[in-house]
């Protein structure tokens, strides 16, 4: 059975993007514009890992985070944080160690394939 | 006539063919051959019946131990004192392998006694120009070696502790680990970027102190999230670019 991955993104087209080439890849996806959809969906289809921005409208991603790790199942899903927000914060650095994702990738550094591959190493 | 005091001694030996020893009484079993190979006879005439040259017929025969002859040949040499020489004989390609027996025997006129000369040897088909029992042996000595070699490489990548290894902090409490282990890697990963520059930006983070030969995390006496996220500022500004992080799996 394919793995099954949440995307919660809110730039379609890099959702979109993520969407197709994991597809491509054999894994199913999940898809949510922001953190409040992102929580409603992990927490009623347990997916098998979440990839996860930070900056979103209604719910940021740290928040969606920090509500999904407060379930039974979500405290432990593998997160890889996929973001533009630089780690100077001393706030956010305390949520990171606290809610444990495992990775926190800077968008710009990080070309679709190699996330992809972070995937992969994760999952399979 | 001198006849009656005359005779022939035969003495054969045979040459080694192979680099295996070989003892000159020619009945060692060490001799290896293989079908289609020339095996080599060194045969020592010697006259003791005062000078007469005589008419020696030689005859070589092969024969298998089920005593079939595979190969028979014969030479006429005259001897007066003495004579020695190397017979070589082809071993036939279609022999089978097993132990085989070469006797050469003399006969010429007024003989009075028959003589004999006879050794065994071994017929053993080739791989690769080596002989099928040492191919096997060679070939499982350089497998095991090539295997040993492997799980040796294995275990050296795998113990290999360079400044790019990642620190052991097991030794601190759980609750405060976490955080060394992120500046610890985090330091790594910039010492891999930008080389030593990365901690000159760890001295001028307040709170932090790292074991100069080691680069372990030694003590930190401030906050450990606002350390990091002024280390991170630190490698942003030598990088020009922000810095990602990976967590260690919690153990």
């Amino acid at each position: 059975m394919n793995k099954t991955i949440l995307i919660i993104e809110d730039e379609p087209a890099l959702r979109k993007i993520l969407s197709d080439l994991l597809q491509k890849n054999s894994f199913s996806i999940l898809e949510a514009k922001d953190g409040k959809e992102g929580v409603t969906i992990a927490l009623e289809k347990h997916p098998d890992l979440i990839l996860l921005d930070l900056l979103m409208p209604v719910m940021n991603g740290m928040e969606a985070l920090k509500k999904i790790r407060q379930d039974v199942w979500g405290e432990k899903v593998p997160v890889i944080i996929l973001t533009n927000l630089s780690a100077t914060d001393e706030k956010l650095v305390q949520d990171m160690v606290t809610e444990r994702p495992l990775y926190y990738l800077i968008k710009s550094d990080w070309n679709i394939n190699d996330v992809v591959k972070k995937v992969k190493e994760v999952l399979v | 006539m001198k006849k009656l005091i005359f005779s022939i001694c035969l003495l054969v030996f045979i040459i080694p063919p192979t680099v295996f020893a070989q003892d000159s009484t020619s009945t060692s079993l060490s001799v290896k051959i293989a079908p289609g190979e020339l095996l080599p006879v060194s045969v020592k005439l010697s006259n003791f019946g005062g000078g007469n040259k005589v008419d020696v017929t030689i005859t070589y025969g092969i024969t298998s131990d089920k005593n079939i002859e595979i190969y028979k040949t014969s030479d006429t040499v005259a001897v007066e004192t003495t004579n020695n020489f190397v017979k070589t004989i082809q071993i036939p390609f279609n022999t089978s392998p097993g132990i085989y027996t070469e006797k050469t025997s003399i006969a010429y006129q007024g003989q009075a006694a028959p003589a004999t000369s006879e050794f065994k040897f071994n017929v053993e088909r080739k791989i690769f120009g080596v002989f099928q029992s040492q191919f096997l042996l060679y070939g499982g000595i350089t497998l095991l070696i090539s295997i040993l070699m492997v799980f040796i490489g294995y275990w050296i990548v795998k113990n290999r502790t360079t400044r790019f290894t990642p620190i052991d902090y097991s030794n601190i409490p759980k609750h405060e680990r976490v955080f060394y282990e992120l500046i610890s890697d985090t330091i790594l990963g910039m010492r891999q970027k930008v080389g030593d520059r990365a901690l000159d930006v760890v001295s001028q983070v307040e709170g932090i102190t790292l074991d100069e030969n080691t680069g372990r995390v030694v003590k930190l006496t401030r906050t450990p999230s606002k350390i990091i996220a002024e280390l991170v500022a630190g490698y942003e500004k030598i990088l020009g670019e922000k810095v990602s992080f990976s967590f260690r799996e919690p153990r």
